[in-house]
């Protein structure tokens, strides 16, 4: 899922971390985190909002990679019952962690 | 690289995740904030990057500086508010607002206040919309600090604290010093005078005055936003609704004055609807149920009772001349007050009470108006038509009068149940109300039970001739309506069993098969033990009708020779069945029973049916009912000496039992003798007032003068000599004679003291049953449990008065059937078996 590409579709968004790596993810599933969807709410007017694009400074590659898996993970499982839990390596937990609280996830 | 890792260790993270050694400076950081914010504010936010946004907010907090961040903002947006916003609003004032709201809008006309009014409030809710959008905004940039800093602080959000800036520092700030008024007291007199305009035909901006509405429902008086706080509940409905009031008790005490009931209503009505969809289109959906009451209250509590009495418009009027409508609409403006809808049943009790007391009355009118005649004189002809002689028009016009009370209380009824139906939506607690006040004047008629059954009789015996099956039962429901209304069941029963009995026995009755349903409807409707009585004496009937039957056949058996025998038919009837003080009316008079003496020919069939019935019967006695028989009578006139002409002429006489008595004693008497009036009574036994009658008919009624009297008069005196009349002649080969029964027809008021005083006797013998029954159960019991014990075991049969029942109370223990309780604390009876 990781791709440098960007599409410019208003269903698709591109979210891009600290060092450079572009994650184009749908928009319902970056709506998954509070912080992003209110980042990119068509309603309101800030420059990401208008871009369809958001740099997380605060976030690297890697941990944007999984972050960008959860999404999904979160998605596709939305309704569903006695899901297996996600793969999470133990040296990205706390990462992940402050990147969940950073994102409102 | 670090997924590669087998054995995954867990590591610190690098410092805030970001850039390394990224010294939070609060300064420099808030600056960048606040001119974001500023930014914001103006409408500039594309240029701005959230995320950039948003970490500087998420670091502060972070770093422990939420706090003065949050007051930092609301600093801001106080300054904002108070600066840019107000001024705004201030300006968008045209003069004469601001003394407005003071309270007189004189000066300005209508049309001025409405545009002056309406820039306001355009200013006022461009100015929330801008705030909203841009505290949305504001909102989502800080939302890490609501969520960390508010949430941990039980502070309120962000968004709410700006809300409540707005609050204080636009609406609640004064516009000029020293001067009150603030933004939204003037609002609050805007938008009052546009409802007023409103109300008085102008068409103002409901959109407008929505937003704002609107804008007052967002807000709230403490930062806890609790709904029962908000500002329009707290500051603007309370006004509102205090206008509205002032506005409708005059709208309400002006239209009293001005219009009709109708008119009044349909303006009510109006309004409330009105007043809902304002609350819809123009306010709040919260006011609709108060601003409901208080045109309810204004326009229908306070007025409904003058309303409703409203002399020539009111119900009254209404109910005369069926105005549907209205009385719906009277109906529907009631039931909103008041869910008895007590005016409306007030003033339709009092109608109904007031027509049925005219139906009354004018049935005692029309019955008392003629002359009191004695019923002796009625002729003979009844029922035919038009040959009515004047003398029984009394008699009948009472009957008549029964009749017209009935079919005017249908009317009533009819009419009043209809409106119900139609414009009261048969609502049970007006029904109710009908009922007992139909109940209530029904019962106030005296002559109710008898008028009734007359009614009946009257149907029976030829109303419902050639009818179909569908009218007899309309006409049989009518009368079991009526029943329903009587109290006193057990009158009913004396007189429908009275008529019921002449009915049967002069065969008069249409249709055995009505008479049997009328009877099962009265049982469905008032129990058993009510039509125990009726059908036994339709058992009768049938017996009756095997036993004459079988009798003939006995005699034809006999091989009798006589060729002038008499042909007997009979009914035996049992003697508690059968209400026999009706059919011998008179008893009190000087004969009592005494026995008529039957000429030679009929004593011997008599005795051998006595003989008959007793060899199947025995031990049971037959008493001979001759006033109420019936007999034919082949008789046969000379020739008229003095005409050629004439010849021998036969007739069947079709007499009363009586009459056929009278006429055979004739039949020993040579041609130009005479008997008096006393020779007839020696020789037949015939009680006076029946022989008086019976004469009468055969000797002073035109067509049937069989008889000659000397002197000629109508009335008989005892000295009168009476002949038969050779001359008599008549076109039809079958007359019948008529008689006066006194059964079908009103009674007179000594019939009707008698009737009341053998009411009362059977009454007091019912009450004493139902008094032991009880006590029999009870063995013990107080005296007004027993009173009211007693009194509920009768209601359905007669309303019992309580003196009586306390007389029969005395006389039960006077023979020792009850004893009094000794020392018991309230008085109490034993049962003593």
């Amino acid at each position: 899922m990781a791709t440098t590409q960007q599409q410019p579709s208003s269903d698709y968004v591109t979210l891009v971390s600290c060092d450079g790596y572009e994650f184009v993810v749908r928009r319902s599933c970056a709506c998954v985190a509070g912080a992003l969807r209110r980042m990119l709410d068509p309603n309101s007017s800030f420059n990401e909002a208008v871009t369809g694009r958001a740099v997380l400074e605060n976030i690297n590659g890697i941990v944007l990679e999984k972050v960008c898996e959860y999404f999904y993970y979160n998605e596709k499982n939305k309704d569903a019952r006695d899901v297996p839990d996600m793969d999470i390596p133990p040296e990205l937990c706390l990462e992940l962690l402050m990147a969940a609280d950073y994102l409102n996830t | 690289m670090l997924t590669g890792r087998g054995r995954g260790k867990i590591r610190a993270p690098r410092r805030g995740l970001s850039t390394p050694g990224d010294n939070v400076d609060f300064d420099s950081m808030w600056a960048v904030l606040a001119s974001s914010l500023r930014e914001i504010h103006t409408k500039n936010a594309s240029k701005l990057s959230f995320e950039e946004l948003y970490r500087n907010a998420y670091k502060l907090v972070l770093k422990k500086k939420g706090e003065a961040l949050y007051e930092k903002v609301k600093q801001f947006e106080h300054d904002w508010l108070s600066t840019e916003v107000r001024g705004r609003i201030r300006s968008s004032l045209t003069g004469g607002l601001l003394t407005g709201a003071a309270g007189s809008i004189s000066g300005m006309t209508a049309n001025e206040r409405r545009v002056a009014g309406e820039k306001f409030m355009k200013a006022l809710k461009s100015a929330w919309e801008d705030h909203n959008l841009c505290m949305n905004m504001t909102t989502d940039v800080l939302m890490y600090m609501d969520r960390v800093y508010c949430t941990d602080n039980r502070r309120p959000s962000i968004f709410a604290a700006s809300m409540a800036l707005f609050r204080d520092c636009v609406l609640r700030s004064p516009l000029v010093a020293e001067d009150p008024t603030t933004v939204a007291m003037i609002l609050n007199s805007v938008i009052l005078d546009q409802v007023r305009m409103e109300r008085e035909g102008d068409i103002i901006d409901k959109n407008l005055i929505r937003s704002c509405a609107y804008m007052l429902e967002g807000l709230y008086e403490t930062e806890e936003e609790e709904e029962s706080t908000k500002l329009y509940l707290t500051s603007f409905e309370p006004d509102f609704l205090d206008e509205s009031r002032v506005f409708y008790k005059a709208e309400g005490a002006s239209h009293l004055r001005s219009s009709d009931a109708g008119t009044y209503c349909r303006h009510t009505r109006k309004r409330i609807s009105e007043e809902q969809d304002r609350c819809r289109s123009t306010l709040s959906p919260l006011t609709a149920p108060k601003i409901t009451s208080v045109v309810e209250d204004e326009l229908i509590k306070r007025n409904i009772r003058e309303v409703i009495d409203m002399e020539g418009s009111g119900v009254e009027h209404m109910l005369d001349n069926d105005r549907i409508g209205e009385l719906e609409l009277v109906y529907e403006l009631n039931a909103r007050v008041d869910p008895k809808k007590e005016e409306l049943r007030r003033a339709l009790q009092k109608r109904v009470v007031e027509l049925g007391s005219d139906v009354n009355n004018a049935a005692i009118n029309s019955s008392q108006a003629p002359p009191p005649q004695p019923p002796e004189v009625n002729g003979e002809t009844r029922g035919k038509g038009d040959a009515k002689p004047p003398a029984e028009r009394p008699v009948n016009q009472q009957t008549a009068a029964a009749i017209k009370w009935v079919d005017d209380v249908l009317q009533l009824k009819d009419k009043y149940d209809n409106i119900w139906i139609r414009a009261f939506g048969s609502d049970q607690g007006l029904q109710t109300a009908l009922t007992r006040s139909f109940s209530d004047f029904i019962n106030a008629f005296p002559r109710s039970s008898e008028y009734i059954s007359l009614f009946l009789d009257e149907n029976l015996k030829k109303g419902l001739k050639g009818k179909t099956e569908n009218e007899v039962d309309a006409v049989l429901e009518k009368a079991i309506t009526l029943l329903r209304y009587i109290q006193d069941k057990d009158m009913f029963e004396r007189y429908y069993k009275k008529h019921l009995c002449r009915r049967l026995l002069m065969g008069k009755s249409v249709s055995g098969d009505v008479e049997r349903q009328m009877i099962s409807r009265m049982k469905m409707e008032v129990g058993n033990h009510f039509t125990q009585k009726l059908e036994g004496m339709f058992k009768d009937m049938t017996v009756s009708e095997d036993l004459t039957s079988s009798f003939k056949d006995k005699i034809a058996k006999l091989g009798d020779p006589d060729q002038k025998r008499i042909e007997l038919a009979i009914n035996v009837l049992t003697s508690t069945m059968w209400p026999l003080e009706a059919m011998a009316p008179s008893t009190s008079g000087e004969e009592g029973r005494a026995r008529c003496i039957f000429p030679q020919a009929v004593e011997r069939v008599k005795q051998s049916f006595e003989k008959f019935y007793m060899e199947k019967h025995n031990g049971r006695v037959l008493t001979w009912q001759a006033n109420m028989g019936t007999a034919d009578v082949r008789a046969t006139f000379p020739k008229v000496p003095g005409k050629e002409s004439s010849k021998e002429r036969r007739h069947e006489l079709n007499v009363s039992t009586y009459a056929m008595v009278i006429l055979l004693l004739f039949n020993d008497l040579p041609p130009g003798e005479s008997y008096t009036f006393e020779d007839v009574q020696g020789r037949t036994n015939i009680p006076t007032n029946e022989l008086i009658r019976n004469l009468q008919s055969l000797a002073v009624a035109p067509k049937t003068r069989i008889l000659i009297k000397e002197p000629m008069s109508k009335d008989i005196k005892p000295t009168d000599q009476f002949y038969f009349n050779e001359n008599f002649h008549s076109k039809f080969l079958k007359i019948k004679v008529g008689v006066v029964s006194s059964g079908n027809k009103v009674e007179g008021t000594e019939e009707r003291k008698e009737t009341e005083k053998k009411n009362n006797d059977s009454r007091g013998g019912t009450i004493e049953a139902a008094i032991v029954r009880t006590m029999k159960q009870r063995k013990e019991l107080s005296h007004q449990q027993l009173i009211t014990e007693v009194i509920t075991q009768l209601a359905s049969r007669f309303v019992p008065d309580v003196n009586m029942v306390k007389k029969r109370i005395e006389s039960l223990i006077e023979r020792e059937y009850l004893e009094r309780v000794e020392d018991a604390e309230r008085p109490a009876y034993r049962y003593l078996a």
